[in-house]
């Protein structure tokens, strides 16, 4: 309103512009202006309350998410349906961070080596990587990755109370660990469990073993007995990661030690030979053919087709076998813990995806990286990827790495392939483990490798079990002592 | 071609010039990398034990001498390669022998005998491994088993598992050699070889005095490259049996990819792709000899 | 008489005519029966896929390409790998070819032992050779660029390529190069207008090969390339995760990406087929 208007006083008269115009452009200037700006700051207004929503969980924590901010990283992973639902979520930890993530899908032997080359070289191209715990030793000699409880222990990168270190798997940092310090931190994992069917279980009256010897005595009684179908599987595939992931937990359960007190191996002791003897009949006379080459998705298969009555592998195998779109033998699923061994043990496999830090990188990216790692192993993450599904067949994880998850109403809905899939599970976890399940030591590339050719070269009668674990352990000796 | 008196500078002059970019990118691209392999064997650098990292001179070649895991590889290597390149230019050979004189349908033929060499080496372990040779899931058992021949654990035992390989590496490569040889055939000068085929000779005959002398230098020169990549062969060998079962398709090459990738033990692992360097070498230099020189 | 022979002669052409026919039925048929099967594979339902006995008839079923297609990585691999195998190929025949000519045909100093090394550069294991090229092509920046990616399958193709071309350029009758050099012409006029087109046929299956050998190459590509440069041999593995193996899409993407290739030989044929028919014409 032109009359309220009280221009600069005296100044208007000497210029040009009348009164009246001046007034009306700085008004208007004044609006336009106010527009504009109420324009900019609007959007990130409302995304600021949008983003406080999404993020509200993390600005709990009482730590700067973006003081990396402006930092780009990349990443090693493999083809995995965790993976995948990690990436998928990831955009969110770069609207709470201003860091942006650059993802590899590799699969996991060359992952490993790329990785490797990247560590070895000190090239500094790869941030992190979804590493083998049975490597960080390897990397700790080598000094290729940070001490974790660094980055743990400084206050202005995380919260400890609100990150909860305590509640992500015992079994699974204690195997990330060497020396007790944490190299990678777990945001992924599995153990094996029995797995078998319920119904042919029920049709010739046999219970869910407690023993290895029950195990066998129901692999006898339902193997063939339709004519066609299996007894029993346990993976006959070579390699450290491969036949060497089932073995070790008989080899324990039959009272075994990698090494005596002295540091000398014990492979070929009595427990040695006995569980790779049970090993070796079980899969001669009950397995499918062809079973000295199956790897887990063989034995899965052969599972999911309703041509294998039980086997012992990944609890992961579940979300498969349970879809009926990708299974025959949908709802007709039993799980067990792993039987009990003449020791009285049940042992399973200890096995997570961990998150190392690269010691290459500067230490800006390092505090970047760290906050990546902390976001994916909080829980909210975890829970949010766990619920998760990237498309309409997409696997359920079944591996999340917090125990307060695995007692979460929420999550236990979704995983409730029977009533009690989820304790065996989590007992499992508990109780079944050792952590010298595997020798956690800088030579284990080349142990588990010696061991993967004696035990296969037993299942293929190329030498007897007590030939190849004596020629095996001789030469871990020798391995030892380089 | 005789260098004639004025134009001798110009011919050598253009053959530097037309050599020069491939040699030069050549020597640029691998005379480094080669170096560094030829050093590293000379080294003990293992990754999982990184205190004793140190120069050793030939240390790692006499330690090759001792390991039986490496003889064991340099035989399954000699079987390997010798089995599939005599049987890859014996096929190819034949096949290219029969139908060189075939108009019609030549398109349709190569196209379809190509198909085993585009499908990636990865991708053509995989699936003989899985889809093919599976016991029972596996078309090719399944078709043993209806013929009568039984289900045969094709990759399970060590002596079938190397058989397999072979066939594996021979169908994918075979249609290689056919390719050459068919190319080779078509573009020898045509008159000659009528006459000598028109005269009624026995087929045995007319293959082994008029053909083969005129092709020779193309076989020569597909037994050297069949046996460089038959020594180098991994993909399809690796994605087929990892080496297994034991160490019974364990060649050289994937010998040296153990070592290195997996046991760590970079030094030694150098080493042995070294050897197999050399042993490559001297086996085509033989071969080379026997082609007589270059310029004809 | 000479009615007789004639006739004797002509049922052997119908019986050895007939005797092709089968050779190449069976040729047809034993050669391409895995590739089939792998096609066949990609078209069935995934309960289908393993099944005892394997099924011969079988409902298809497209979804298997669908899914692939839909997997962001795989087309992307596929373009790359297209840019990665027709670099290489051309630039690789634009070194190879004049290089193999004047190791055939033209004496100069040093050409035996040149060319001999040229074959021994491609004797090493690319196995021993991963490490310190991953040193030397992180150096120069050229990680998981296609300039990289390129010159590295060069150092396989151009050896091989050089090789073939020579066998191909020796095949050649002595006195092609002399009437041209008669008229005055200069040696690169005379390759590139007299030897050249003789050998069309040979270029054409170097082509071929040089591009499948970039194509399917996989170590090389899985540890120099990254999220930019993947190609499609890398990406395909995508499909064996540490849940299940998909082999319906797996197979599926198997097949796409030898689309491409076929379609080059396909081309390359033409150039194979003239090649042969000019050298029926030739003296």
């Amino acid at each position: 309103m032109e009359t309220d208007f009280k221009g600069p006083p005296r100044a208007g008269r000497r210029c040009a512009m009348t009164r009246f115009t001046r007034r009306r452009f700085i008004e208007t200037t004044a609006k336009i202006g106010g527009l504009l700006a109420a324009a900019t700051a609007a959007p990130s207004f409302v995304k600021r309350t949008i983003a406080d929503e999404k993020h509200s969980e993390y600005l709990k924590a009482k730590v700067n998410w973006r003081q990396a901010e402006g930092e780009q990283l990349k990443i090693l992973v493999t083809p995995a349906h965790y993976f995948n639902k990690f990436r998928a979520i990831t955009p969110h930890f770069t609207e709470l961070t201003g860091i942006k993530i650059d993802f590899e899908v590799i699969p996991p032997r060359e992952m490993r080596e790329k990785a490797l080359l990247d560590l070895g070289a000190k090239t500094a191209i790869y941030a992190s990587h979804t590493a083998d715990p049975m490597y960080l030793p390897l990397y700790e000699a080598n000094k290729w990755v940070d001490p974790l409880d660094d980055y743990l222990d400084d206050p202005t990168l995380t919260d400890r109370a609100w990150f909860d270190l305590d509640d992500i798997i015992p079994l699974w940092r204690a195997a990330n660990q060497v020396k007790g310090k944490l190299y990678g931190m777990p945001v992924e994992g599995e153990c094996t469990i029995h797995i078998y069917r319920r119904d042919i279980y029920e049709q010739l009256g046999l219970t869910p073993p407690e023993t290895m010897e029950a195990f066998a005595e129901a692999a006898r009684k339902s193997h063939r007995f339709d004519g066609k179908i299996a007894g029993a599987a346990l993976r006959g595939f070579r390699g450290p990661g491969q036949n060497m992931y089932i073995w070790p937990s008989l080899f324990l359960a039959w009272g075994g030690r990698w090494f005596d007190s002295a540091g000398n191996p014990q492979v070929n002791s009595e427990a040695g030979v006995k569980s790779l003897e049970f090993y070796c009949n079980l899969n001669q006379n009950y397995g499918p053919p062809g079973v000295e080459n199956f790897n887990w998705p063989e034995i899965m298969e052969a599972f999911a087709g309703g041509n294998l009555v039980q086997y012992i592998d990944a609890n992961s195998t579940a979300s498969v076998i349970e879809n009926p779109n990708k299974s025959k033998v949908a709802g007709k699923v039993g799980y067990g813990r792993w039987p009990k061994g003449p020791s009285g043990r049940r042992v399973t496999s200890i096995w997570n995806w961990a998150m190392p830090i690269n010691g290459a990188l500067s230490p800006k990216k390092k505090r970047a990286t760290w906050l990546y790692i902390q976001w994916l192993a909080s829980r909210p993450t975890q829970m949010s990827s766990a619920l998760y599904m990237e498309g309409p067949d997409a696997v359920v994880r079944t591996g999340v790495n917090r125990i307060s998850i695995w007692t979460d109403p929420q999550y236990r809905k979704v995983i409730a392939f029977t009533p009690d899939y989820a304790d065996v599970v989590l007992t499992s976890l508990k109780e079944d483990t050792d952590p010298d399940w595997r020798p956690r030591v800088p030579q284990w590339p080349k142990i588990g490798e010696i061991m993967a050719v004696a035990v296969q070269a037993a299942l293929v009668k190329q030498k007897t079990p007590k030939a190849a674990l004596d020629e095996a352990n001789a030469q871990i000796a020798k391995v030892m002592r380089e | 071609m005789k260098n004639r008196s004025g134009l001798y500078a110009s011919w050598e002059r253009f053959g530097w010039t037309m050599s020069a970019p491939s040699v030069l990118f050549l020597v640029a691209m691998t005379s480094i990398p080669l170096l560094s392999l030829l050093v590293m064997g000379t080294w003990r650098i293992d990754l999982t034990n990184p205190m004793g990292n140190r120069w050793i001179g030939i240390s790692n070649y006499l330690e090759m001498l001792q390991d039986s895991r490496f003889w064991n590889a340099a035989w399954v290597t000699a079987i390997y390669t010798v089995s599939t390149v005599v049987l890859q230019v014996a096929l190819g050979l034949v096949m290219a022998v029969a139908l060189f004189r075939q108009v019609r349908g030549q398109g349709l033929i190569r196209v379809s005998v190509l198909l085993p060499m585009i499908l990636a080496p990865v991708v053509v372990g995989l699936a003989w491994r899985t889809l093919i040779l599976t016991p029972e899931y596996g078309i090719l058992d399944y078709l043993a088993i209806s013929l009568g021949f039984g289900s045969k654990p094709w990759l399970g035992d060590p002596r079938w598992a190397l058989a397999s390989v072979i066939i594996i590496h021979t169908w994918q490569w075979t249609p290689f050699a056919f390719l050459v040889f068919l190319a080779s055939l078509h573009a020898l000068p045509q008159e000659p070889l009528e006459a000598a085929l028109l005269d009624t000779k026995t087929a045995w005959q007319r293959f082994r005095y008029v053909i083969l002398p005129m092709i020779r230098p193309a076989i020569v020169i597909v037994v050297i490259f069949r046996t460089m990549i038959a020594l180098r062969a991994f993909a399809a060998i690796f994605s087929a049996t990892g080496g297994g079962p034991g160490t019974a398709t364990e060649i050289l090459n994937l010998y040296a990819y153990r070592v290195s990738f997996n046991d760590l033990n970079l030094g030694y692992g150098a080493a042995v792709a070294t050897l197999l360097l050399f042993l490559t070498l001297a086996i085509s230099a033989i071969f080379f000899r026997m082609r007589g020189s270059v310029i004809s | 008489m000479f009615s007789f022979q004639a006739r004797k002669r002509r049922s052997l052409m119908v019986a050895s005519a007939g005797m092709t026919y089968i050779v190449i039925f069976i040729l047809l048929l034993v050669w391409a029966f895995p590739v089939l099967w792998v096609v066949m594979t990609s078209l069935k339902m995934r309960t289908d896929i393993f099944v005892v006995p394997p099924k011969i008839m079988f409902k298809p079923t497209l979804e298997h390409y669908i899914e692939a297609l839909k997997t962001q990585d795989i087309l992307e691999g596929i373009g790359n790998s297209l840019v990665v195998a027709s670099g290489t190929t051309i630039l690789t025949l634009m070194i190879a070819v004049p290089a193999a000519y004047v190791f055939a045909r033209v004496r100069f100093r040093f050409s035996t032992q040149t060319s001999f090394f040229v074959l021994f550069t491609e004797m090493a294991p690319p196995m021993g050779l991963i490490i310190p090229y991953f040193f030397l092509l992180n150096h120069l920046r050229m990680l998981d660029t296609y300039t990289g990616l390129i010159a590295m399958h060069m150092t396989l193709t151009v050896p091989f390529a050089i090789w073939l071309m020579i066998t191909y350029f020796q095949d050649l009758p002595a006195t092609l190069e002399e009437s041209a050099a008669i008229d005055g012409a200069s040696p690169f006029t005379t390759f590139l207008r007299v030897v050249l087109p003789n050998v069309w046929g040979g270029v054409g299956v170097t082509a071929i090969f040089a591009f499948i050998e970039s194509w399917n190459e996989f170590l090389y590509a899985v540890v120099l390339t990254g999220s930019k440069t993947k190609t499609a041999t890398v990406a395909i593995f995508g499909f064996l995760a540490a849940e299940e193996s998909r082999w319906g899409p797996f197979t599926a993407t198997g097949v796409m990406i030898m689309a491409p290739v076929i379609v080059m030989a396909l081309f390359a044929q033409r150039h194979i087929i003239k090649g042969m028919t000019m050298g029926t014409t030739k003296g």
